[in-house]
């Protein structure tokens, strides 16, 4: 483009992009706010699922071997995105934004006409812009050999391997559960200052701790209700702040606690039917046979530093 | 479809399932792995439990020359860590586990307060399937561990139970030298003895008292210790030591070694 194209009218093919581009922009704004599929995402997926484009999947040449044994076949990769601004609680946006995000990817699987979508990956993009975060899930898609498509496609945040496993063992992973709870304690009295006092258990920011950690773990509970009847709870994540005082006002704490966890929907006492053997592994490199903990660790340095 | 699938897991995967479970929802942080291996064991998992301290460490400071625990120190970074522990084991008990797997012990530093740690113990209570009440502690509650799914797996298989996390924690100041002991080194590979002995009684020390907790829940012995040593934000010559392991009990039955299965050798290709 030359400096003065800028006053030249555009051609018609880029006045046709842009026109096109804006139309495909309403279209996705308005699906999504009628939680419906986009429609171009919509035909690519029902292309997909007619066998007429070819399948998309996230998984490895191995994880796609593990999966095609246990008749697995994939379809699309699909995905689904909610950039949230939070309002009053960054905490509970959290909550908010990944429970959007699998309502989309869900709406996106039964669109492709899959029975579940595997190796579902959270992704968040590093930018801190306005108070904002974008939750986005990104997964496979896939239909089971003979089966129907659901209407409830399950989701799972593992990859094949566990999911096939854990299939096995009749227990579904099923979705994201979300715990998270917080909560600001103003110090009037001054107890958590404790300069000059010796070893002493400061009760009050404990009791603050105790009582965000457990209601963050039953807000989990609460959500996980409706997908299974457990979680694996693979995230746990919390902070605490202290805020400093001013005139007639006391110094306040914020305490915040953030659980992400795999629902599952298991049957309770079904025996997990695999054999196990204790293998070792005899290429280097960490097994619990040979312990946990590092060996040697005097010269760890030396190799940082490019000794020799 | 294979078979193997079983017919549970089929339903739900054509998209029917009962909405209502007559069980609950039970919390754990298992990976898929130790889920299954916990499991396979006969247990199930019921809720994630948690404990937490927010602790202030006191001011001791040690005698400039002197090799020395600093129990002040010593006290606080074994009541703090004791209370999280109590705390999540009168949370599992309450919601009725034979024990706790997989805990994890962590110490934070706060902000805006050096003196200020915080210690947070969380692990998954699990219940023995049959019901079987004799995984217990000796106190009739919860056992606790901080042996991973797999490694709970593998203990039970080798003929034992985990009964109680044991721990043993001293903070020990290392004397200083004096100008006149440097003077006499110069140029000289001479062992300070000092700083050697430091290191051998705060061993000690921590490893003694891991051990007086094992014994006092009449443990046989104690598995997968760690002595890790470090220093919470204090001055230079003052170290933590600090010992936690799984003390354990023999199962009712013993199991013979020569039904205990030898590992089987592989090589794997990765990288």
């Amino acid at each position: 483009m030359g400096l003065f194209d800028f006053f030249k009218k555009p051609d018609p093919e880029v006045l046709a992009a842009r026109e096109a581009s804006e139309r495909r922009q309403a279209d996705i704004l308005m699906s999504l706010r009628a939680n419906r599929v986009p429609t171009a995402t919509l035909e690519r997926l029902q292309g997909a699922r007619a066998k007429k484009l070819p399948w998309i999947a996230t998984l490895t040449p191995a994880e796609l071997m593990v999966a095609r044994s246990h008749g697995l076949k994939p379809i699309a990769t699909i995905s689904a995105t909610c950039w949230l601004h939070y309002g009053w609680s960054w905490t509970l946006g959290h909550g908010e934004g990944w429970g959007l995000a699998l309502r989309r990817l869900k709406e996106e699987a039964r669109a492709a006409g899959a029975n579940a979508v595997l190796d579902v990956k959270m992704r968040t993009i590093p930018l801190g812009i306005e108070n904002s975060m974008d939750f986005t899930l990104v997964g496979t898609a896939v239909y089971v050999d003979g089966l129907p498509p659901s209407n409830d496609p399950i989701i799972a945040t593992v990859p094949a391997l566990e999911f096939v496993k854990l299939l096995e063992a009749d227990v579904v992973p099923t979705g994201i559960a979300i715990g998270a709870h917080y909560e600001w304690m103003a110090d009037w009295r001054g107890n958590a200052n404790m300069s000059w006092m010796g070893n002493t258990e400061s009760r009050a920011l404990s009791n603050l701790w105790e009582k965000v950690r457990q209601r963050a773990h039953a807000d989990l509970r609460n959500n996980a209700k409706p997908q299974g009847n457990g979680v694996l709870a693979h995230l746990n994540f919390s902070q605490m702040f202290e805020q400093e005082g001013g005139e007639n006002r006391p110094k306040q704490y914020l305490a915040r606690h953030i659980v992400i966890a795999t629902t599952v929907d298991a049957r309770r006492g079904t025996p997990f039917q695999h054999d196990i053997k204790i293998v070792v592994d005899v290429h280097d490199g960490g097994t619990p046979l040979t312990g946990t903990t590092r060996h040697h660790q005097s010269y760890a340095t030396n190799e940082k530093e490019g000794g020799i | 479809m294979p078979n193997d699938i079983p017919v549970h897991a089929k339903e739900r995967l054509k998209g029917l399932r009962s909405s209502a479970h007559s069980t609950g929802v039970f919390t754990s942080d298992f990976s898929v792995n130790e889920f299954l291996l916990v499991r396979k064991a006969g247990f199930e998992p019921i809720g994630l439990c948690v404990g937490t301290c927010v602790y202030h460490v006191g001011i001791q400071y040690g005698s400039w020359n002197k090799n020395q625990e600093l129990d002040v120190l010593s006290k606080a970074m074994y009541h703090a860590r004791e209370l999280a522990m109590s705390r999540m084991r009168a949370e599992a008990a309450a919601m009725g586990a034979d024990g706790i797997v997989g805990v994890k012990l962590r110490i934070k530093r706060l902000a805006w307060d050096e003196q200020l740690l915080e210690f947070i113990a969380i692990g998954t209570g699990v219940v023995h399937g049959d019901g079987h009440k004799g995984f217990r502690a000796h106190d009739g509650g919860p056992f606790t561990s901080d042996l991973s799914g797999q490694d709970f797996w593998a203990l039970l298989h080798s003929g034992y139970r985990p009964v109680e996390m044991v721990m043993g924690s001293c903070v020990y100041h290392v004397a200083h030298r004096g100008a006149l002991a440097g003077l006499a080194m110069a140029g000289r590979n001479v062992e300070m003895e000092n700083f050697t002995s430091a290191m051998y009684e705060a061993r000690e020390i921590a490893v003694e008292r891991m051990q007086f907790e094992a014994a006092a829940a009449k443990a046989e012995g104690v598995v997968g210790v760690d002595i890790h040593e470090g220093s919470h934000g204090w001055q230079t010559h003052v170290i933590e030591f600090f010992a936690i392991g799984t003390a354990v009990l023999p199962l009712d039955q013993e199991i013979a070694p020569e039904k205990i299965a030898d590992p089987i050798m592989v090589l794997s290709v990765n990288d």
